[in-house]
């Protein structure tokens, strides 16, 4: 097995319509570690994240579990890498909450016997009830949608899980939910946030991205208590 | 907002919602093509048909306010037929009258078929049957995007709504309308490419799965063989 779940050496990536989103991005992140991604709003975290599993393809070289994200290997890559959208809108698919579960183990072949129980435990993982399995997506509230976009992301078992704005829009409760369930599982965590209590919950490690490049990248105790370095950024120490 | 309005009523436990989808395809099909194929003008077959949707229709559990409503859509098509058949030489009341019924009921078995299939068994279904496999993808991405454009128009209308006072002058009104559905298709497309994206990720491989498919016992026997009857039968009746 690789020591690194990821490696990004000198990524660049611009939006079609020219926006330069990241500039020689370096970032490696060991198996097992959970590293946050956290910079003002436009900073590119979003765009980072979506270079994981090839969705978006910049300049630059990105290996995930020592394998080149390419075009041959990409299906495998998306194995690895559990991607949970910043707007669930766009995860979301199916006529109904359990299909959008089911999705992904029904493509990976699992027994349809075992199906439904994972997508309970699923359900019941992001703390949702039961009830809502029949219910179209579309016509949850954020919160809830966000939590079923994420369960349709953990029922695959990803040895990496890519997070974007987890937490927003969801009430205290389900917000510590959903801390102790990510801080339960034991896959490589990239999470990008601007709830910065969530962060020092979760990861030891912190990178601070603004305008397409990362700034800092170290202990998330050392850099979230840098005023200088946070302010300069737009952001606030907590 | 909602969008599951194709199969609405799909998924409830008729004797209907049971069978096969390849059972219901091919034996609404062929009832619809026995319907417009029927020979001369014998009104007793259309209303042995009429009788059999009706029972089909109630066998179904799904509600008839539902089935008929819809089923009314194609009336302005039919109308228009009639309006224009004055101009043709052979205007007369009772042909139409027996177009304005078949067209009816082919559209009525038509959304029974989709109403008690649930849509990705009747994609499997057809495409055991040998449809082609690109048109099989293709009705898949529209199912799942008709919601999206529906989604974006009612969000967009609503952001809308809620910023004009008063009503603008229609040249501005417009205007907007232009620029909204400009935007609805810059909107639409650049969301639809990122949940197929979300598909990828989540193993799509160009087949939509579909949970426990029913499969094919003696019930779909029976209603193949029920319909064959019934097709056969007013065949030799009215080619009498
Ligand atoms: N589809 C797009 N087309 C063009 N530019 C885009 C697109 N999406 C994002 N951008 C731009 O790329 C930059 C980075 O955006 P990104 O979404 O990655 O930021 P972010 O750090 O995730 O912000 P937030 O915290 O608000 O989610 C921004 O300047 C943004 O305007
Ligand atoms: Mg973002």
């Amino acid at each position: 097995m690789t020591e690194y779940a990821i490696r990004i050496t000198r990524l660049s990536y611009s939006y079609p319509d020219g926006t330069k989103a990241l500039e020689d991005v370096d970032l490696d992140v060991r198996v097992g570690e959970r590293v946050a991604l956290v910079g003002p709003s436009g900073a590119g975290k979003s765009t980072l994240l979506l270079h994981l599993n090839g969705v978006l393809s910049g300049k630059g070289m990105i290996r995930v579990m020592g394998k080149p994200l390419g075009d041959t290997a990409l299906r495998e890559i998306r194995r690895h890498v559990g991607l949970v959208f910043q707007n669930p809108d766009d995860q979301l698919f199916c006529p109904t909450v359990f299909e959008d579960v089911a999705f992904g183990p029904l493509n990976l072949s699992i027994s349809p016997q075992e199906i439904p129980h994972r997508v309970e435990r699923a359900l019941r993982d992001v703390g949702l009830d039961q009830s809502i399995r029949n219910r179209p997506s579309h016509h949850l509230s954020h919160g809830e949608r966000k939590r079923v976009a994420l369960a349709s992301v953990l029922i695959m078992e990803p040895d990496i899980l890519a997070l974007d704005e987890p937490s927003s829009n969801l009430d205290p409760r389900n917000r510590r939910h959903l801390i102790e369930l990510v801080a339960s599982l034991p896959s490589t965590l990239v999470l990008a946030t601007h709830d910065l209590g969530m962060v020092m919950a979760l990861c030891p490690r912190t990178a601070l991205m603004d305008r397409g490049k990362i700034w800092a990248d170290g202990e998330t105790r050392r850099i979230l208590a840098d005023a200088r370095l946070m302010e300069e950024h737009g952001l606030e120490v907590p | 907002m909602r969008h599951n309005f194709i199969d609405r009523y799909a998924n409830l436990d008729s004797p209907l919602h049971v069978l096969e989808a390849r059972t219901k395809i091919l034996g609404y099909l062929s009832l619809i093509a026995a319907l417009l194929l029927m020979p001369g003008r014998n009104d007793v077959v259309l209303l042995v048909y009429a009788f059999v949707a009706a029972i089909l229709v109630g066998a179904s559990q799904v509600p008839l306010g539902y089935i008929a409503g819809r089923s009314l859509v194609i009336l302005p098509f039919v109308l228009l037929a009639g309006i224009a058949a004055p101009w043709t030489n052979s205007f007369d009341g009772a042909r139409f009258m027996a177009l304005a019924t078949r067209s009816f009921l082919s559209v009525t078995i038509l959304l029974l078929m989709t109403s008690t299939t649930p849509f990705p068994e009747l994609l499997r279904g057809l495409q055991k049957l040998g449809c082609p496999r690109i048109l099989i993808l293709n009705l898949g991405f529209l199912y799942r995007y008709l919601f999206v454009l529906t989604e974006e128009v009612l969000r967009m209308r609503q952001a809308r709504d809620c910023r004009r006072a008063g009503r603008a002058p229609p040249r501005v009104e417009l205007k907007l309308l232009g620029s909204m559905l400009g935007s609805l298709v810059l909107r639409s497309f650049e969301r639809a490419e990122r949940m197929y994206q979300a598909m990828l990720s989540r193993g799509y491989a160009g087949e939509f799965p579909v949970l426990a498919p029913r499969r094919f016992t003696w019930r779909d026997l029976t209603f193949l063989a029920g319909i064959a009857l019934l097709i056969v039968s007013s065949f030799r009746y009215a080619g009498r």
